[in-house]
């Protein structure tokens, strides 16, 4: 039906200037073309309109069916889906609520060999790209838990083509990749087989520059152990203040470490217990003074953030309990944390909180974070700037199986912020972890 | 107590997603020092920006909310947040009842419950007013209706070329023209079309299109006494002459009885058009093979009827509004829920040859009801292409649609949608489990 064409151009000009085509669809009468009684009939205008009417109901019901290559399906994933209410919590985690906790959805359902509902994953490979490419654990763990319908995904939108970095990285990824696709290598090496991994890191070290850093947080995100100390404890002697803080950080997290032993010396040098005459307290002595071999074991007197707000020798107090292996306390006091945590002292109580809460988060160490979340939701010392942060990160970290959820004390009392967040954090990610399932 | 809803029901009451936010902030709890619930009520109070804290209340049978607080939202940000906190468990039953505020406006709400009476409101008094006004109404849709033609065919002579400078004002000023002439139909049509100069390549078709379904419905206005009354009625209500839900629930039209079917909610389309929402929801008899459109709308800013969720099913009596392709319909008594699972999909050449005949009945039909076996493709443009190889394209405004292709996966899924002249609009995909996932 070429006339239409022909009329959209008449109707373009108008008939002021343009004659008004011919019409006829086979088997219906042409409008004007056969005298009829309706007024307005002679007028072009009129005319043009009821051709265009008849054609575009033509047109609209006479369509044919259309071409389209058909894509090649994506290859089978054994893996079920996650249940409806873990997919619903998924939507709504993409949909803001909570989007700090998205990385351990996904990494708890990588851990249950579940993948994302295929309709949200759309969605979360687009959350998943705007992450900083620095933290690759959301980018990692969402091309796993999308499993191969997301590696089919990315062969269609370029903008998800980190999703191959990950799955599947190839030797030549390594050689000629970009950092990215060189980080996405590593970490899936890493993620196989550790050692191997670890020896690609060391005989690249000398080579890589700005990159040792990268190499460092792939280290940190899966399977340390003892074997990477050499490693860590050579690159404690680097130039570079970046490298240097991962190596320290992931050696003090690492059980059994020569510096977690030396944080220890002096450790116990600062806290001691006292028999009081009523009960035993806890006694504090500070650091003196910041030396040469705690600078290489990454402590630093000033603090950034809310923690500025502490004087030298309290913060340097702090980086040592942070980086003091727990045991630590428990071998030396002969009690457990939760005794431990009933000695403190007013005054250094959210020192000590904030410390001992990092170094449980770091080291992972379950029994340490619930004694400590229990007792600030009990009414904890939260009331500083950074005990109010480090109980959200409490919450973000300990099991919230295992850990109270309800603020119970101060009843009928204002409840503070920070313990009312801390206590919705643990309710979701209880709801959210029991969703997932075993 | 009632039943505890879950945090979907309550979401789904929000007027719109900002509330949703918003609501979702405040149910953290810090903000509820009191909070209480029995009987079938929810009460507490909210610390807010203002001094004295806001008094929401909830009557769960409506439901019914009432807040303090000055926000034109309905229900507010405060009532949400209390129907979340009550969702996930935080507000505790009080054995004590409610407090004086909330207990006097819950009391006024089931006095006046039984006072009122119940159904429509009263038949108008004066019959032979009503018919006079009908007359007048008829004479101004008429004048309204040459005036448009004349519009339409200046349009025409002039030609549509210069429409791409043309400012919003040339589509608004004759859609007002129709809003006095009482052909509100009308006047939506023409304010849509104000886009259609910057709708890219072939925008000149699509506007000579619309334009000439415009001058066949006025034409068909001035014949109506030559048409069969089923399509007299399409013509009327395209036009804007709405029929009384009332009138065609009582069965007293032309072919107004019900059907009864097992209905399967197919797919559901919210829209925004000039300060009132519309939810247009799409239903299929799976023993009849009926499709059916139900239109429910709400002010701006006010909850949207949710009683019928994409992939559920209903037995239930419908009763079609008269016209030539009748499909929209109302519900004249549900008998109890169903099953809804996935509808059986049809091929490409079925729907093709379903909607020509429609359009033979109704050439103004622009979304027609679908239910498609296919699989997504994307060469050249989004597509869907079913076993026979046959293919539409999926429609340019609803972009890339990737959560359809997630779903696929390179295999064919049961997709129920909207044709239009444009192209194939995506509403619902049935996935591999047979549940359904509104796109």
């Amino acid at each position: 039906m070429s006339i239409w064409p022909d009329l959209v151009t008449a109707s373009l000009i108008g008939t002021e200037r343009a004659e008004v085509p011919a019409a006829s669809v086979p088997g219906l009468p042409d409008p004007g073309g056969a005298a009829s009684d309706i007024p307005g009939q002679d007028d072009p205008a009129a005319l043009l309109l009821d051709r265009a009417a008849l054609l575009t109901v033509a047109r609209r019901g006479g369509r044919p069916a259309g071409h389209a290559e058909p894509l090649p399906a994506a290859e089978p994933d054994p893996a079920p889906a996650v249940s409806p209410a873990a997919g619903r919590r998924l939507a709504r985690m993409l949909g803001g609520e909570h989007p700090d906790l998205l990385a351990e959805w996904l990494g708890a359902t990588v851990a249950r060999e579940r993948r994302v509902p295929p309709h949200l994953l759309p969605a979360l490979l687009d959350r998943a790209r705007r992450v900083s490419p620095s933290d690759p654990q959301v980018r990692r763990l969402s091309a796993e838990a999308g499993g191969s319908r997301a590696r089919w995904l990315a062969g269609l939108n370029p903008d998800w083509k980190f999703v191959t970095a990950y799955t599947d990285a190839a030797e030549d990824a390594w050689r000629r990749g970009s950092k990215s696709q060189r980080r996405g290598y590593l970490t899936a090496l890493r993620a196989r087989d550790p050692d191997a991994a670890r020896e690609l890191i060391t005989e690249s070290w000398e080579a890589a520059g700005p990159e040792r850093v990268m190499f460092l947080s792939v280290l940190a995100n899966t399977g340390l152990s003892l074997a990477d100390e050499p490693l860590l404890e050579a690159a404690l002697d680097e130039r570079d203040a970046e490298v240097r803080g991962w190596a320290a950080h992931l050696l003090a997290r690492l059980p059994g470490s020569a510096l977690g032993r030396r944080m220890a010396q002096r450790a116990l040098g600062c806290v001691r217990i006292d028999p009081g005459v009523l009960s035993d307290h806890l006694v504090m002595s500070p650091p003196v003074q910041w030396d040469i071999a705690m600078h290489r074991d990454g402590l630093s007197p000033r603090g950034g953030g809310s923690l500025q707000q502490l004087d030298d020798r309290t913060h340097l107090l702090l980086e040592i309990l942070a980086r003091t292996p727990l045991c630590t306390w428990t071998q030396e006091f002969g009690r457990t944390a939760e005794q431990i945590l009933g000695l403190l002292p007013g005054p250094w109580a959210p020192v000590l909180f904030t410390g001992w809460s990092r170094a449980a988060m770091a080291q992972r160490d379950q029994e340490w974070m619930i004694a400590l979340i229990n007792w600030a939701l009990a009414g904890g010392p939260t009331g500083t700037r950074f005990g109010a942060e480090t109980l959200r990160q409490l919450a973000r970290r300990v099991d919230p199986e295992r850990c109270a959820r309800e603020a119970t004390a101060r009843r009928g009392g204002e409840i503070p912020p920070p313990i009312r967040d801390a206590v919705s954090v643990l309710r979701f990610r209880y709801d959210m972890l029991k969703e997932l399932g075993p | 107590m009632a039943e505890r809803w879950d945090r979907e029901r309550v979401l789904a009451l929000a007027p719109d997603a900002p509330s949703q936010r918003t609501a979702q902030s405040l149910a953290s709890g810090r903000a509820w020092p009191a909070t209480g619930a029995g009987t079938g009520a929810l009460w507490g109070e909210c610390r807010g920006s203002a001094a004295a804290p806001y008094r929401a209340v909830v009557d769960l049978s409506g439901p019914a909310y009432r807040c303090s607080c000055p926000s034109r939202k309905f229900p507010c940000k405060h009532v949400l947040a209390l129907l979340l906190l009550w969702a996930e468990g935080t507000v505790q039953d009080d054995a004590a009842g409610p407090p004086d505020w909330a207990a006097s406006w819950l009391t006024a709400r089931t006095a006046r419950a039984s006072r009122a009476p119940s159904g429509e409101p009263a038949e108008p008094k004066d019959a032979k007013a009503a018919a006079r006004r009908a007359e007048q109404r008829e004479i101004r849709v008429a004048a309204g209706l040459a005036e448009l033609d004349r519009w339409l065919c200046d349009q025409a002579r002039q030609g549509l070329a210069a429409s791409q400078q043309a400012g919003y004002a040339h589509w608004d000023d004759i859609a007002a023209r129709m809003v006095d002439a009482q052909a509100p139909g009308l006047a939506e049509r023409l304010r849509a079309l104000a886009s259609v100069p910057h709708s890219g390549a072939g925008w000149d078709g699509r506007l000579l299109e619309e334009y000439a379904l415009l001058h066949l419905l006025t034409v068909a206005y001035r014949r109506q006494g030559e048409l069969p009354p089923p399509l007299r009625e399409t013509v009327r209500s395209r036009i804007g002459f709405s029929l009384r839900q009332a009138d065609v629930l009582a069965g007293v039209l032309p072919n107004g009885q019900p059907v009864r079917d097992h209905w399967q909610v197919l797919a559901r389309r919210d829209l925004e058009q000039d300060r009132i929402r519309a939810r247009r929801t799409w239903l299929r008899g799976r023993e009849t093979g009926r499709d059916a459109l139900l239109l429910s709308f709400a002010a701006a800013g006010q909850p949207l009827d949710d009683s019928l969720a994409v992939g559920a099913g209903a037995d239930a009596d419908l009763v079609f509004y008269p016209g030539a392709v009748p499909l929209r319909a109302v519900v004249l008594a549900r008998h109890h829920d169903c099953d809804g699972g996935p509808p059986d999909g049809g091929s490409v050449a079925g729907l093709l040859a379903g909607y020509a005949a429609a359009l033979a009945a109704d050439p103004w039909l622009d979304g027609w009801p679908t239910v498609l076996e296919i699989t997504p493709a994307r060469a050249p443009v989004p597509a869907v292409r079913d076993a026979d190889g046959g293919a539409l394209p999926l429609h340019p405004g609803a972009g890339d649609c990737w959560p359809l292709f997630a779903l696929s996966a390179g295999r064919p899924v049961t997709l129920a949608g909207e044709w239009t002249p444009r192209g194939l609009w995506p509403l619902t995909a049935w996935d591999q489990g047979g549940k359904a996932v509104a796109l």
